[in-house]
């Protein structure tokens, strides 16, 4: 049964009516007293449960679980393995990061083919993107609660195996590289300090501290559009508003981003802390 | 009350993690991950990215770009002026001539957000080609202080032609830097309202918006206005 759609509509009436969402992110002590006070009742705690009820449940062509899927500490194990993701993965000869192994989990175990996964999952994900029209993703669901068996880990990321290493490089080009129709890069927004826009402050990925406390939140629910949203759903956010094409959840690109932006949250050795709080998009 | 104490609670547990020492950032600024080839990347974006339209992939690949990144927004002398010329070439009049249109249109293309963002089929926040675009200069600029929020990418624009007049030479060159920034600076932060690949903005919109930062009416060169709540205070 799935109990966020039972639940999510009182529940965050009841937690939000008292809290005011400040206008302008400058004042960063706002936010904090915002988040602690939604602590206690996250929203997004709903969708570990229906995510662990999905990756139980025996679904796909082959009538199989997910529960033998591998994120990389063997089949099974998911205690820390999103905090080593994106890792390299042997059967698939990929980096991938965590939605991106779950779906190569579903077609492995599950039997799902690609036609199968965009139809059944990757079209309602992406349309779950808008803000405007916000859904529920099972992929969204499922993610939040592998992710959420990493809390109070930091992010331990290696960069061992040499297409690590590659993807790594490619996200940072990626990240500095100037495009779109806004002539502009991630790191112009995200790479120095003080800048603001249009009233927000831009948080400083390159900074460990920063990235540390921005990436260990995703998936996080975001209580503008009442949805828990992963860290693909960040970087096409961003994406959107460079004017560039739609970003695949898992692709070479996606995971590349979040590989270079989760080091960088590595060296600041913060744990994760998931579902995090964001008071918007 | 129970609220209370979980509050102060996870405060504390904050402020202990602040305490965490602090790792050394790498700055990458100077290598941008260059040992990955133009090649390279562009066939992880051919991978990467879903769009109907294959020109969407020319916004990875502008020429003027290329030279930005390759040179971190540094090009030499002779790639400066090949990126001057090719932006100059660029710029049009809107049909009737002029340089300076309405300014409460102006008003309205500087506030929106609107236009240009490409979606999946279905997805509801892409931007319908049929609505006009707006700029959002706010994104970057202060210009009219009534407007609550602005960005600092860019200077201020507040009272721009209070500053400096309405001669023809500034009001040419308000149109041209607006259509085109990067034909008077090469690689500007500031996008090219008028061309390239995905531009927001018709030569028509571009004159409105000159308009509005140089006519002695608008707002961008009168004080700000007294809210209500301010007045009755005073
Ligand atoms: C035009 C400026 C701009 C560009 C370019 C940009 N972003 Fe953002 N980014 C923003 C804004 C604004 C936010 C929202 C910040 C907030 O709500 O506190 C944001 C938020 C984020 C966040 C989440 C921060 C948080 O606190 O949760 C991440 C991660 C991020 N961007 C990554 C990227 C990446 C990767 C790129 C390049 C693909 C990129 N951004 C390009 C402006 C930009
Ligand atoms: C991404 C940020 C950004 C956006 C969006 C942006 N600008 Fe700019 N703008 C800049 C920067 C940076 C400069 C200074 C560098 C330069 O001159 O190119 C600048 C310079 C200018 C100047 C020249 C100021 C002078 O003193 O000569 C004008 C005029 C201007 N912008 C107008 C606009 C208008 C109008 C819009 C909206 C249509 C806009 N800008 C949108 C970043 C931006």
């Amino acid at each position: 049964m799935n109990k966020l759609s039972q639940w999510m509509g009182t529940i965050t009436l009841a937690c939000l009516g008292s809290i005011t969402v400040p206008a302008s992110a400058s004042d960063d002590a706002k936010f904090d007293d915002y988040r602690s006070a939604l602590e206690d009742g996250n929203p997004g705690e709903f969708w570990i449960d229906d995510g662990e009820e999905l990756f139980y449940a025996k679904a796909g062509p082959k009538n199989a679980s997910l529960d033998r899927c591998d994120f990389g500490l063997g089949p099974g194990v998911l205690e820390g393995a999103y905090a080593q993701l994106p890792r390299y993965f042997a059967d698939t000869d990929k980096v991938e990061s965590l939605e991106g192994r779950i779906i190569s989990c579903m077609k492995n175990l599950q039997g799902y083919n690609d036609k199968q996964i965009q139809e059944q999952f990757l079209d309602i994900h992406y349309l779950n993107a808008a803000e405007e029209d916000s859904r529920v993703s099972p992929l969204s669901q499922i993610a939040t609660f592998i992710a959420s068996k990493s809390n109070g880990q930091p992010f331990l990321i290696q960069l061992d195996h040499p297409k690590e290493k590659q993807a790594y490089e490619l996200g940072k080009k990626t990240f500095w590289n100037r495009m779109g129709a806004m002539d502009l890069s991630c790191a112009n927004c995200h790479a120095v300090k003080g800048r603001v826009l249009r009233g927000v402050e831009l948080p400083i990925m390159t900074d460990p501290h920063r990235a540390g406390k921005v990436m260990g939140a995703f998936p996080a629910y975001v209580n503008k559009d009442g949805n828990v949203r992963t860290q693909w759903w960040r970087n096409e956010r961003c994406l959107l508003a460079m004017r560039l094409p739609w970003l695949k959840t898992g692709s070479p690109i996606d995971t590349s981003l979040i590989l270079y932006q989760v080091k960088k949250a590595a060296e600041s050795k913060q744990e994760i802390a998931v579902p995090g709080i964001k008071p918007r998009a | 009350m129970i609220n209370q104490i979980r509050i102060s609670g996870y405060l504390l547990a904050a402020c202990a993690s602040l305490t965490v020492t602090m790792a050394h950032a790498v700055d990458d600024s100077k290598d941008r991950g260059k040992s990955v080839s133009d090649a390279e990347f562009m066939q992880a974006v051919k991978e990467s990215f879903l769009t109907e339209n294959p020109n969407d992939f020319k916004r990875f690949q502008d020429p003027t770009l290329t030279t930005c990144n390759q040179t971190q927004d540094q090009p030499s002398p002779k790639q400066a002026s090949e990126i001057l010329q090719r932006e100059r070439s660029s710029i049009q009049l809107p049909k009737n001539g002029q340089y300076m249109g309405d300014w409460k249109q102006g008003k309205i293309w500087v506030e929106g957000a609107h236009g240009g963002r490409i979606g999946f089929p279905g997805f509801a926040d892409a931007d319908h080609p049929s609505k006009p675009n707006g700029a959002n200069c706010y994104a970057c600029h202060a210009v009219d202080p009534n407007f609550p929020q602005n960005g600092n990418m860019g200077p201020s624009l507040t009272n721009y032609g209070k500053l400096r007049g309405q001669g023809a030479a500034i009001v040419k060159y308000t149109y041209e830097k607006i259509y085109n920034a990067k034909s008077f600076v090469p690689c500007s932060l500031m996008p090219r309202y008028g061309a390239g690949e995905g531009h927001l903005l018709t030569a028509e919109q571009v004159a409105d918006i000159t308009a509005f930062l140089l006519h002695p009416d608008s707002p961008v060169n009168n004080p700000k206005q007294e809210t209500v709540a301010e007045a009755a205070h005073h």
